[in-house]
């Protein structure tokens, strides 16, 4: 590792160290949380995260 | 590397999480609560004055308080917790992942890099939204429909990781010849989305049926804990970083050229 690294070295590296695959699940993963906790519509799940969707400044209703 | 850094995110993550969960149970869960009370009792305050607005805004208020209780109270304050843990661990990892790639281009030093990179994401995943769709109380009345709303949020997101991004991108640029000057250039992106969203954005979020000083100090402990959230993220990851040895490359330069 150079003591200059750039953006570009770190995609680099990561590319090195992790195969397509096992990154592709990494940000799929991340992406999916995401998507639940904050835009899941799906009634049941909406509404028994009602408080935190309030305190955490998503909007609701 | 990149794994060592997303474990320590999520470490970080959990870390935070369970003390954002602590606030959730202790703090947002009975505030909350407190707040669906006073909202349906704003609503039988319509029905008595018979106002045809506010009757609407009462029924509203009334719905959105059948609609939270589809689930008994209980298992929204279990999993509003639940949630707010999970918050934390997602907020973590993302952080982590966004770090390892973005470590090189971020102003600073040493640990100052990892809190300008949840400044950063604080804005853009709850400031730059909160400028067209602020923080809601219960029984508010909102414009347009949830899916409409939930984009909206999304493409906030996404304007505000821009903004950020242009703002780091400006400092960078010009504090090298004057950090005073390099503030400025920050501080640019940030004051025109803040000038356009004034003029532009029209009002989503109205509330009738809650004192004004309620809904104020309900928005400002919601902008501080999430700032807090980010923050613990922030300094837990640095801590993690460095308990595991990880030096940045600004300092392992300095004792390149410093040592004989």
């Amino acid at each position: 590792m150079t003591t200059t690294e750039t953006v570009h070295d770190r995609i680099g590296i990561a590319r090195d160290e992790l195969t397509t695959g096992q990154l592709l699940a990494v940000f799929a993963f991340v992406a999916a949380l995401t998507f639940t906790l904050l835009f899941l519509q799906e009634p049941l799940a909406h509404d028994s995260m009602h408080n935190f969707r309030h305190a955490v400044g998503v909007t609701c209703h | 590397m990149l794994v060592d850094y997303l474990e320590r995110g999520v470490l970080a993550g959990v870390i935070a999480g369970l003390a954002y969960g602590l606030y959730m149970a202790l703090v947002a869960n009975p505030l909350l609560g407190y707040m669906e009370t006073v909202a349906e009792g704003g609503e039988h305050g319509a029905h008595a004055s018979a106002g045809e607005h506010v009757h609407a805004a009462g029924e509203h208020a009334h719905e959105a308080g059948e609609h939270a209780h589809a689930v008994s109270e209980a298992t929204t304050a279990a999993v509003s917790i639940g949630s707010g843990v999970l918050w934390g661990i997602l907020l973590g990892g993302a952080f982590a992942l966004a770090f390892y790639f973005l470590e090189p281009a971020l102003p600073g030093r040493g640990r100052v890099k990892t809190y300008v990179l949840a400044g950063a994401g604080f804005f853009a995943v709850s400031l730059a939204p909160w400028l067209v769709l602020p923080p809601t109380t219960p029984g508010a009345e909102q414009a347009f429909d949830p899916t409409f709303r939930s984009a909206l949020y999304a493409g906030m997101m996404a304007v505000g990781a821009v903004v950020a991004a242009g703002s780091i991108y400006g400092y960078r640029r010009v504090s090298a010849r004057s950090r005073p000057i390099g503030a400025v250039a920050a501080a640019v992106p940030i004051v025109v989305l803040v000038a356009i969203t004034v003029v532009a954005a029209p009002t989503i979020v109205e509330i009738d049926a809650m004192p004004a000083e309620l809904v104020t100090a309900f928005r400002g402990i919601t902008v501080l804990s999430q700032a807090a959230l980010w923050s613990l993220v922030a300094g837990c990851f640095g801590w993690l970083q460095t308990r595991a040895g990880v030096r940045p490359a600004a300092d392992r330069r300095d004792d390149l050229l410093t040592s004989p």
